[in-house]
């Protein structure tokens, strides 16, 4: 008999997973994914202590861990339907039909996408799908690609496209239009690199980052900014270039890019054509909500958590009773801050068994949320503490109000 | 970059052109604009493109998504065999 | 064309011997390594195209490579709608991809 069903093997569900377990707890955890791990599979990135974070062995371990447990690991299996019954849920996956008292939803994000002409052709993919190809399927996505899109994860992922010996000609904005206003805007994109200058030290030192912390001194300095950009690990990162469109036969062949202004708009005249085999558009994350919603659960829209977050405490609980969720399904963060909210929920749900003797764990394990957020290396949107104050008032409203 | 060339809904070749026209002429809500131009309803379920449709409901008539989730979400949230749902194999 | 394997690694080492098999993708017969998912296994072999819009015709291949897009759907040993990206190839499978379709009730004129 399953006490909890985990919906997610990435790091919030493998954590919580773990944390049930310790308590006595029979644990299910389902995945699409061929293996366990989620997002943690492909990571891998230099810390600023020089170390490597190399998200498979993260996974491994956490993997390991809840499996001496006793923790079930289901992959390649997908949750199509949840729905409330009296004793708990009723969770239609792919493999049948599982009836338990607790459900958490650990689904992570999806990506956000950046359309353009042609984008359907073979050879053109999202970021993660390079990354996911390159670090854990171990096959080349091509030899010389392109990056549309400049945002925390395309500079990671080109890193570590690189470093699989794979060539990233450049990383260029999307050209600007209905849908692309800030990804396709220099001045807004540049603000965002500047809160990542601590992951290149020496690069922003040279542009003076320090001195660019203000608007004027960013719009001068972004005009001075040549069009071959600032290089990151020796890749062109071209924040006054931008893709116009893709192109090619039955395949990738190559991008139309031109020259643009400090607002995005192009210079007439500079377009070139540059060949590529493949290119990869990232538009950055957004929640992947869809069985929340099924499950009924309330809503709060909050872009600088990525969109639509469903409503929950800090205890991870949803309004919805026998509810949880944990992880970027909650707000686009680290797999550190991820990890630490599934271990929240786990101790929440054990709690909510009786089965947590205990309860400063979970004072703790809520505290150390607040932390590794504070000290996150890669930080995925500067308000995110404020999102996060809002979906906790929300949630104390829409508890005292009903 | 012509607006006519940029398809949106990759499952159903639904361009921004056909978008920003059909949210012009209506000035309409996310669903209506889905039903009209079937962008978001195709296999994937509109998981790719769904942020898209709001994004240009916002930038055409100038509401933003609320709190509720413009698109609802229908179970199943994934494509399943008949097989499967009758529970018969 | 083909991009081939990432066999060895800085930081995340060399690929262990692993089992090879085969499998069979619209009719050619491919090598694939155990554990490896349909669409790794072709994209190894440099094939990108899994199928074509079922209307327009266009090639496609992966595009998110997690299961979310469904651009990867092939049919597996007669099962229709199977994702490449999150299925595993196993020896003597056989892989189609699907074909344009007739659409004979769509009507003419600019809008659907």
């Amino acid at each position: 008999m399953t006490d909890v069903l985990i919906v997610g093997a990435g790091p919030a569900g493998l954590s919580a997973g773990i944390a049930c377990a310790q308590h006595g707890l029979q644990v299910n955890i389902l995945d699409e994914f061929t293996l366990p791990g989620g997002r943690l599979l492909g990571q891998l990135h230099e810390e600023p202590d020089g170390s490597w974070w190399n998200g498979m062995a993260e996974a491994k371990r956490l993997v390991e861990q809840a499996k001496n447990l006793g923790v079930h690991i289901d992959c390649g299996v997908s949750v199509y339907d949840v729905a409330k019954t009296e004793t708990g849920w009723r969770v239609s996956t792919t493999r049948g039909i599982i009836e338990v008292p607790k459900l958490l939803l650990a689904t992570g994000a999806a990506e956000t996408t950046i359309p353009l002409p042609d984008w359907t052709l073979p050879g053109v993919m999202s970021i993660g799908a390079a990354q996911v190809m390159t670090n854990v399927q171990r096959v080349k996505v091509g030899n010389r690609g392109i990056v549309i899109g400049v945002n925390v994860l395309s500079l990671a992922i080109a890193r570590e496209l690189q470093l699989a010996g794979i060539h990233v000609d450049r990383i260029v904005l999307p050209a600007r239009n209905l849908l692309t206003k800030d990804s396709g805007n220099p001045e807004k994109v540049m603000q965002s690199m500047l809160r990542l200058a601590h992951l290149a030290p020496s690069t922003f030192i040279r542009l003076g980052s320090k001195l660019i912390k203000s608007e004027a001194m960013l719009k001068l300095a972004l005009s001075f900014l040549p069009s071959s950009g600032i290089r990151m690990w020796g890749i062109p990162i071209q924040v006054k270039v931008a893709a116009l469109e893709i192109f090619g036969d039955k395949q990738v062949e190559g991008v139309k890019i031109v020259k643009v202004n400090t607002k995005g708009e192009p210079v007439l005249g500079t377009e070139k054509v540059i060949p590529a085999d493949f290119v990869c558009i990232a538009g950055g994350l957004s929640p992947l909500v869809e069985l929340a919603a099924v499950a009924g659960c309330p809503f709060a829209y909050l872009p600088e958590l990525g969109g639509h977050i469903p409503l929950h405490n800090e205890r991870m609980q949803t309004p919805v009773a026998g509810l949880y969720v944990a992880g970027n399904i909650t707000g686009i963060e680290s797999a550190k801050v991820a990890a630490a909210q599934g271990t929240v929920a786990g101790l929440s749900i054990a709690d909510e068994f009786g089965k947590l003797p205990e309860k400063k764990l979970l004072q703790t394990a809520m505290k150390k949320v607040e932390v590794v957020r504070e000290h996150a290396v890669i930080q995925f949107d500067p308000y995110i503490e404020k999102g996060r104050r809002t979906i906790s008032s929300m949630y104390a409203q829409q508890n005292t109000g009903a | 970059m012509e607006p006519n060339q940029i398809v949106v809904c990759r499952c159903e070749e639904v361009t921004l052109q056909e978008l920003q026209e059909t949210a012009n002429s209506y000035q309409c809500s996310s669903r209506e604009l889905k039903l009209r131009t079937r962008a978001g309803m195709g296999y994937c379920g509109g998981r790719t493109c769904r942020n898209l449709i709001d994004m240009v409901v916002k930038e055409v008539t100038g509401i933003a998504p609320g709190d509720a989730v413009p698109l609802s979400y229908q179970p199943p949230v994934r494509p399943v065999t008949f097989d499967l749902l009758g529970g018969k194999k | 064309m083909t991009f081939g394997r990432i066999e060895q690694h800085p930081i995340l080492g060399a690929m262990q011997n692993r089992k090879s098999l085969s499998f069979r993708f619209d009719g050619n017969t491919y090598m694939a390594y155990e554990s490896e998912t349909i669409a790794a296994a072709l994209l190894a072999n440099g094939v990108r195209t899994l199928r074509v819009h079922e209307e327009k015709g266009t090639p496609r291949g992966i595009y998110c490579n997690i299961g979310h897009c469904f651009e990867c759907r092939v049919t597996v040993n007669g099962v229709q709608g199977k994702r490449a990206c999150l299925t595993l190839v196993e020896e003597g499978m056989n892989v189609e991809s699907s074909v344009q379709l007739p659409s004979p009730l769509k009507k003419g004129g600019e809008h659907r």
